[in-house]
């Protein structure tokens, strides 16, 4: 494969966005290149998932809970809240081109592509959905082992 | 220091109303305020102390029950009617509300905080106009788009950005707002790749609507379903689905229009 092409480049790409995505949220300068360093790490940890040859949902499984990973440990170092690099790190992940196949089938009508598409869509939002679910629910869960032991 | 039920339930309201305004989960809004109140003496729940606090809020408002032991509980109903994303003063809201509970300032010293949280600078039109155009733009790479389908993925994004300066003015609701987003940058994707100036309008648009993703709706909604808000997180969960639905309406009715003429 190239690498250049498969990997360098998808990488920058999802840097330059999720820093453009942190001007929309408010996000001050100096967090946003860290935010932005979260979301490339995302795209390279899934494009390293996709060449091993895993089934899709777990790549973006994986990639979703090692963002919500990045994010809790981040936000713990600078004590800003989770959600500032959470919602940038997952930019990369969200499955634009399935949400537009599924729309553009709907429209030619073709039921059977269409069914597969939104299948993948939604699947894929729920991997997404479950990976930032497990770490949150672990993190919480460490916390209160934590808070009570002291 | 000790402050009043009256001045507690003024400053936890305020407090309160930005933080969901601003785009914090809703768990934190409610934990930020039961922690405000303990610095100054009143609990919530079933602590059996005489001075009381009880919370509930959810993404549309906001409600507070202050009881500083006489017979008369001061409650107060906040309406959340329009949310705007602002981490950057979630994040001082979240420093004030720790420096409250280690500091356990007067009012005066907390409404003056507030303030400056209020006209901390926002990123301003050209600059925001000019993040559009990038995701527009480098997510129409990202897919796969030629240098031309991200050039135009960029302009469109921008007319997107001025649009929904106009359509935000009437206050519309997400799906309203999400419906008109699609619908223009699909048939302005439409019409450039039929005058011939690109080869095929998909990666323009897929870039181009990715300014219009609920990010932030489906990351709160996972956060909130975990801390046990399970009501915040059906309501921001019906947000987001019915965003993404409104993108895939706006975009399918454009280009069905177009496909007839």
């Amino acid at each position: 494969m190239d690498i250049m092409k498969d990997m360098a480049l998808p990488c920058i790409y999802s840097l330059i966005a999720s820093i453009a995505f942190g001007v929309q949220f408010n996000i001050r300068f100096r967090h946003m290149l860290a935010a932005g360093i979260g979301a490339m790490l995302t795209q390279l940890i899934f494009t390293g998932f996709e060449i091993s040859g895993m089934g899709q949902m777990i790549c973006y499984f994986f990639s979703a809970a090692a963002v919500s990973v990045y994010a809790e440990l981040m936000a713990r170092r600078v004590h800003v809240p989770v959600n500032m690099y959470l919602v940038v790190g997952i930019i990369p992940l969200v499955p634009g081109g399935y949400m537009y196949n599924t729309m553009i089938t709907l429209v030619s009508g073709d039921v059977e592509s269409f069914s597969h598409q939104f299948a993948a869509s939604v699947g894929i939002a729920g991997s997404i959905a479950m990976g930032i679910f497990a770490v949150s629910a672990i993190v919480r869960l460490l916390r209160i082992i934590t808070r009570q032991s002291i | 220091m000790e402050i009043t039920a009256k001045e507690l339930l003024q400053i936890t309201s305020r407090i309160g109303s930005m933080l969901i305004e601003y785009g914090a989960e809703i768990y934190r809004v409610e934990d930020s305020i039961y922690r405000i109140a303990a610095a100054y003496g009143f609990y919530g729940g079933t602590s059996g102390k005489d001075k009381k606090i009880e919370v509930f809020a959810i993404p549309a408002s906001l409600i507070i029950t202050v009881n500083d032991g006489s017979e008369v509980p001061l409650t107060q109903t906040v309406r959340i009617s329009s949310r705007e994303t602002n981490l950057d003063r979630v994040d001082k809201l979240n420093n004030l509300s720790r420096f409250i509970c280690v500091e356990k300032p007067d009012t005066a010293t907390i409404n003056k905080h507030i303030s400056e949280i209020c006209e901390r600078k926002i990123y301003n039109y050209p600059v925001r106009l000019i993040s559009y155009a990038v995701v527009g733009a480098t997510f129409a790479l990202f897919f796969g788009g030629t240098p031309f389908d991200a050039l135009f993925a960029g302009l469109i994004s921008m007319i997107v950005f001025a649009v929904s300066i106009f359509v935000n003015k009437v206050k519309p609701s997400v799906f309203f707002q999400s419906v008109i987003g699609s619908v223009v940058i699909a048939s302005i994707a439409v019409i450039v790749s039929k005058a011939g100036l690109t080869g095929s309008f998909d990666k323009i648009i897929i870039g181009a609507s990715m300014n219009l993703v609920p990010g932030i709706t489906l990351t709160n909604c996972m956060r909130d379903f975990i801390a046990g808000d399970f009501l915040a997180g059906m309501y921001t969960l019906t947000e987001a689905i019915l965003t993404a639905v409104g993108m895939a309406v706006g975009a399918a009715s454009a280009i069905a229009v177009f496909n007839m003429i």
